[in-house]
């Protein structure tokens, strides 16, 4: 763990092959466990995928030895959609075996197709409806601030879950209480159920709603490892602190990139194919 | 029963630290002494339900005993998802709290009449239904549900209700707290209505008949012993400030059927036939067809 430290370059270069490697073992699993399960939700997974990569790289503290430390590092996936890019990463981390990916979304599987808790060892919270993980995230973080507690909380965020009214009420609240070890991560890919953000409801100016509600924000490329580590490593200041992580819906596979259709299509297999020469031709 | 609770759990708060209040911005005056003197387990999280009920289930992860606050809706409806994924699916140590049973805040309209709220409440797994009846079971109530894990909602009236016991009452998870014992029928009910069952009681005592009145206080756990004990030729009357769909009525006739009791249950609820309607707690009771006249008839 680095908090509030520079790392030096060669520890941010391993750093950094290590979450890409992560990322890379993680998409191909996103791919497999969506074309098996014929189930949704591979651009919104693709589109995430590397921030919880470099969060549960090296950079988190949370591990599969201290998921009941009171102080460990909460990382709550809010958009639990994008759930196979959690299982995917918690299993190449060794949280939980490899096979329950393969049995993702199957009757009686430790793995739904919206983030499940109830089975799954380090999964924090059981999400799906979106607009819950800021809030149960701050509370964790509230309680802490007031035993005196360490240990941050990371909530991960789509954009379009901005449109959440406890989104706001949360920001109140996080400012008002000065809860600044906790970190909201956007995945902010301007894509939501129907089209882009934008034209849904429209977000920007983004960054200043914000830092209106008292709040630091980091804006970086969410597929850059080395920017969203940085992005982590910003001063404790009194304020919690949002990361709006530019993304590509997609990522990594460019038929996929930048379309509603993946936010519902399953990959075929000849699509899985495609997907996987790709990832195995391209370096992230 | 609003003022018992809060002095009740400001003792059990004073010997556990780890016994938090959150108040939706409500409780003017009422919680001064606990702010004052447990800064650290007092929220007041303004007019945020929904996040209020998330915040409260990831403060329970961390190992608290949390109580949410606020006037009967805005603790449950409002926020109702919120209870069901964060604090029930999550199986959180959360107690939501609402007060203004029924038609306490009669004049403040249908906002603030608690008329679903069992129904809804009831109706969620792994949730226990807790509704004191005076400020005597308000007492005992609290102090029992400060020392669980579950998720449980706390029904309260508000605050001034006569007392319904004479004193504390011995009470056990699941059982009901029986206020008199008679020979020709029943009325079981949950909440202040209680009330209204002891006035029909004496009316029935100057008509040559004798009632047992029994408090509910645990909905999601019928007293299956008791039930099985009851003179089903005797008649059954089920009273509670609440609609008539899925409140304590449809608790009774549920268990009934699962336990395979015959019996004639008359239920007496609020008929909410005219919703709109303003006027005092007394007033909304009886334009709602819940009266001791009703009651009465029940046994003539």
């Amino acid at each position: 763990m680095c908090h509030n430290v520079s790392v030096n370059e060669s520890k941010r270069s391993n750093s950094a092959n290590i979450s890409s490697e992560l990322a890379k073992s993680a998409r191909i699993e996103i791919l497999q466990m969506t074309h098996d399960a014929k189930a949704s939700h591979v651009g919104s997974a693709l589109s995430v995928v590397d921030i919880l990569a470099v969060l549960y790289s090296d950079f988190a503290n949370i591990n599969p030895l201290n998921i009941d430390s009171v102080d460990r590092d909460v990382v709550i996936l809010s958009k639990g959609h994008a759930c196979t890019a959690l299982y995917a990463v918690l299993s190449l981390r060794e949280f939980f075996p490899n096979e329950w990916l393969r049995r993702y979304c199957t009757n009686g599987a430790e793995l739904s197709g919206h983030v499940t808790s109830a089975y799954v060892p380090g999964v924090e919270l059981s999400t799906g409806s979106l607009g819950h993980g800021l809030p149960y995230g701050l509370g964790i973080q509230l309680s802490r601030q007031r035993y005196s507690v360490d240990g941050r909380t990371y909530v991960i965020m789509s954009d379009g879950e901005c449109d959440e009214g406890t989104t706001w009420e949360s920001a109140l609240l996080a400012n008002h209480h000065g809860l600044d070890k906790l970190f909201v991560i956007v995945d902010r890919n301007q894509i939501q159920s129907m089209g882009s953000t934008e034209n849904t409801l429209a977000l920007e100016p983004f960054d200043s709603k914000w830092r209106a509600f008292g709040w630091n924000v980091i804006e970086v490329d969410g597929h850059d490892h080395n920017q969203l580590r940085n992005a982590f490593e910003i001063p404790v200041n009194g304020k919690p602190t949002c990361v709006i992580a530019n993304t590509l819906k997609g990522k990594g596979i460019d038929f996929m990139e930048n379309q509603v259709l993946w936010h519902y299509r399953p990959p075929s297999t000849q699509d899985l194919n495609n997907a996987l020469l790709q990832l195995s031709s391209e370096s992230l | 029963m609003r003022n018992s609770f809060v002095d009740a759990l400001y003792e059990e708060a004073k010997r556990d630290e780890n016994i938090i209040l959150i108040t939706g911005d409500l409780g003017y005056q009422l919680f001064d002494k606990f702010a004052d003197n447990l800064p650290k387990q007092f929220i007041n999280a303004g007019l945020t339900e929904q996040s209020m009920m998330s915040m409260a289930a990831g403060i329970a992860s961390t190992g608290k005993r949390v109580f949410v606050y606020s006037i009967a809706n805005f603790s449950t409806l409002r926020c109702l998802e919120q209870i069901r994924n964060d604090v029930c699916y999550m199986n959180k140590s959360v107690v939501i709290v609402s007060v203004g049973s029924g038609f306490a805040y009669g004049t403040l309209g249908y906002s603030h009449h608690a008329t679903e709220d069992i129904a809804i409440m009831r109706s969620l797994p792994n949730m226990e239904v807790v509704s004191p009846c005076d400020k005597f079971e308000a007492d005992v109530l609290t102090r029992m549900i400060s020392h669980t894990q579950r998720p449980t909602y706390l029904r309260l009236g508000k605050a001034g209700e006569p007392d319904l016991h004479s004193n504390y009452p011995t009470m056990v998870f699941g059982k009901f707290a029986e206020l008199t014992s008679g020979s020709d029928g029943y009325i079981f009910f949950t909440g202040s209505i209680g009330l209204v069952a002891l006035d029909a009681k004496r009316e029935l005592e100057n008509l040559g008949k004798s009632v047992s009145i029994i408090s509910v206080p645990f909905i999601s756990q019928l007293d299956e012993e008791y039930l099985q004990k009851i003179s089903t030729s005797k008649p059954i009357v089920v009273l509670e400030e609440h609609g008539k769909r899925g409140g304590l009525g449809s608790a009774f006739l549920e268990k009934f059927n699962e336990l395979g009791i015959r019996a004639d249950i008359t239920h007496i609820a609020a008929s909410q036939e005219e919703i709109s309607l303003t006027g005092s707690q007394d007033y909304l009771r009886e334009m709602n067809g819940i009266s001791t006249k009703n009651i009465v008839a029940v046994f003539r």
